[in-house]
């Protein structure tokens, strides 16, 4: 029935991918990270510290069997930035992949369209797998798809905000559009947003602040990953029609049977 | 000659007379702005703080996660020309003064280190010809090739100043404006480069245009009436955040303790009235760094970590020099309230489930390109 997420030339079991900052603890997010069953987990290049090890981020989730690390460029203002970070993060953790991310204003966090698209274009020549962080535009997601990104990761909210799938209509034009798989990322907050997205069509989830935020993270992750299987098995179980008007018992059109003139 | 936007006074009259019920709606305003964090400052938002810091701490959560962000200042030099009234290097004190040789700045950097630090915030004195701008560009220069991230908290600057600070590797300036208040400003710096009000308010907008990633902003609570001054510190974060969309704001709480020193505050601010105005910001600016210094207590601060604030100071010396071993400390520029050791105050945030964090910044990102074809 599922075949698992193809990413690059790899394949994957689990359809959760996990980010790694805002945990309470080191130990609460590898925790957070077994209870998902995540096989693919971010890691913020800049909270790499190979000089303090309680500090560290990288190395516990590099030791952990069944863990792709994927290093992210968060932090990078412009395309310059990622390429360089992307690169580092290659050379230190030998992973192919990046999650690109490049948001120049640090508040609100909102990935740059221009900035992503030509740092995607360098990475892509440079044999990355790229997995773009991107606003929820089904225009930007087909150029990153050309550019050839191994998937696009649009956003449900804005990070770390909890609005849950509020490019909703956006999208699912994107994941009716796309020929990579479609991540979504960020503002998840419940485990039910998760499966929504499964049961669109979406590819997987990466979800960080709603696990980490929660009183019990580790059932958190727990949760989300019974919720993404949950809404993949709906998408192929086929989900019921639904149907805004009610459907009588007797046919309402009845007297028109029969031909009369 | 004050700017039209420092105008706060069609708020003060919601700060001061806000009832309960519009307090309560405030602090839970799906898209706050300066009416809100007005209410929030009023007595009847005071007398709700327990409402406050509830969603002051689902607000830090939510934007920073469960972490607080750690840094240590560095003195370079306590020689100052400027006759600040409050500050303990101030021209006038007969102190010991000194000023770090290159040797003695790279020990101190070296001793930080050694505390597993990685954010350092250099400061100094007012602007000397012996301690100015090419002074901190090298000091910049020697702390960012040992340290992922440098900030610096020293006198204001031309943009081209800071455009050679952020190119020696700086990626953040502190400037206090102290107080928004004119009059009260010039009382309080009677001499000195410092003395220019107007100059000093624009720095911070100088130091974006000049190519910092962001400026952290602040007012010494206890100089000037705390309600107009912090209402005219949001203005003018909300004005830096506007015209620089790229550009970061961060926001300081000094307060000058009523009991230490030998300033006495002319504006006393109580903790509860420190804590409301913490909590204001982070409910009307969930998506901004709060920090806060050792000057509080271990009480204190142990309290409001991760209840708004996101960022705080460690194992801070505030003499020049006091890290390394071999270097004589001098006069402190204030006295310090919290004393603990790096590892006793880590432990104690763990034990509130907050996870002290050393590196939040890599120098790649200001590095040059690690191999020449990966470049765009």
């Amino acid at each position: 029935m599922d075949d698992g997420l193809r990413l690059g030339d790899r394949a994957f079991g689990s359809r959760l991918l996990l980010g790694t900052g805002k945990f309470s603890s080191i130990e609460t997010m590898l925790a957070a990270v077994r209870a998902s069953g995540a096989e693919l987990v971010t890691v913020a290049l800049r909270r790499f510290n190979r000089e303090r090890s309680d500090d560290d981020i990288c190395g516990p989730l590099a030791s952990m069997p069944g863990i792709t690390l994927v290093p992210n460029t968060s932090g990078a203002m412009n395309a310059r930035e990622a390429v360089r970070a992307a690169v580092l993060g290659r050379e230190i953790t030998g992973s192919p992949f990046v999650k690109l991310e490049i948001h120049p204003n640090p508040h609100h966090l909102m990935p740059d369209p221009i900035e992503t698209y030509n740092a995607a274009v360098t990475l892509v020549k440079e044999a990355f797998f790229v997995l773009p962080y991107m606003p929820a535009d089904p225009v930007l997601a087909r150029r990153l798809e050309d550019a050839g990104c191994a998937a696009v990761m649009p956003l449900g909210s804005a990070i770390g905000s909890g609005q849950g799938l509020a490019t909703l209509s956006m999208l699912q034009v994107i994941i009716r559009d796309a020929c990579v798989p479609v991540i979504v990322d960020a503002g998840l907050r419940s485990p039910s947003e998760a499966a929504a997205v499964m049961e669109m069509g979406g590819d997987a989830v990466l979800v960080n602040s709603a696990i980490a935020a929660a009183e019990n993270p580790t059932l958190m992750a727990d949760a989300f990953a019974a919720a993404v299987k949950a809404g993949r098995q709906a998408r192929f179980a086929g989900l019921m029609p639904r149907s805004e008007a009610a459907v009588a018992t007797s046919p309402l059109t009845a007297f028109l049977a029969g031909g009369g003139s | 000659m004050r700017p039209e936007w420092l105008d706060v006074s069609p708020w003060l009259d919601l700060a001061r007379r806000a009832d309960r019920g519009m307090a309560m709606q405030a602090a839970v305003a799906s898209d706050p702005g300066i009416r809100e964090f007005a209410i929030l400052l009023s007595p009847a938002a005071g007398a709700e703080l327990e409402t406050l810091a509830a969603r002051a701490q689902a607000l830090t959560r939510r934007h920073f996660g469960q972490t607080i962000g750690l840094y240590a200042p560095l003195y370079l030099s306590n020689y100052c020309p400027t006759q600040c009234a409050y500050c303990g290097f101030a021209s006038g004190r007969r102190i010991q003064r000194h000023r770090l040789s290159a040797a003695e700045l790279e020990a101190e950097c070296a001793a930080l280190k050694r505390l597993g630090l990685e954010e350092v915030l250099l400061l100094t004195g007012d602007r000397l010809a012996t301690a100015g701008y090419e002074f901190v560009r090298d000091a910049v220069a020697c702390a960012a090739s040992r340290f992922h991230n440098v900030t610096a908290e020293v006198f204001a600057m031309t943009e081209s100043e800071y455009a050679g600070l952020a190119a020696a590797g700086c990626t953040a300036v502190t400037l206090y404006q102290e107080t928004y208040d004119p009059a009260r400003y010039a009382l309080l710096h009677e001499s000195g480069p410092k003395a220019d009000y107007g100059c000093r308010l624009d720095a911070p907008a100088r130091a974006l245009e000049g190519g910092m990633r962001s400026v952290g902003l602040g007012v010494l609570l206890g100089l000037s009436e705390p309600l107009e001054d912090v209402l005219r510190l949001f203005r003018h974060a909300s004005r830096l955040r506007r015209r620089f969309w790229g550009g970061g704001v961060a926001i300081s709480f000094p307060r000058i303790r009523p009991q230490s020193g030998d300033y006495a505050a002319d504006f006393p601010l109580s903790q509860r009235q420190l804590a409301q105005i913490v909590f204001a910001f982070r409910i009307a600016m969930p998506d901004v760094p709060l920090v806060l210094s050792t000057r509080e207590s271990p009480r204190f601060r142990d309290g409001i970590a991760g209840v708004g604030i996101s960022k705080m100071s460690v194992a801070s010396r505030t003499t020049v020099g006091g890290y390394a071993e071999n270097t004589a400390p001098s006069s402190p520029q204030f006295e310090i309230d919290d004393h603990r050791g790096v590892e006793e105050f880590c432990a104690t945030l763990r034990a509130k489930r907050l996870q002290p964090v050393f590196k939040n910044w890599d120098a790649v990102y200001r590095t040059p390109c690690l191999t020449s074809s990966a470049s765009t």
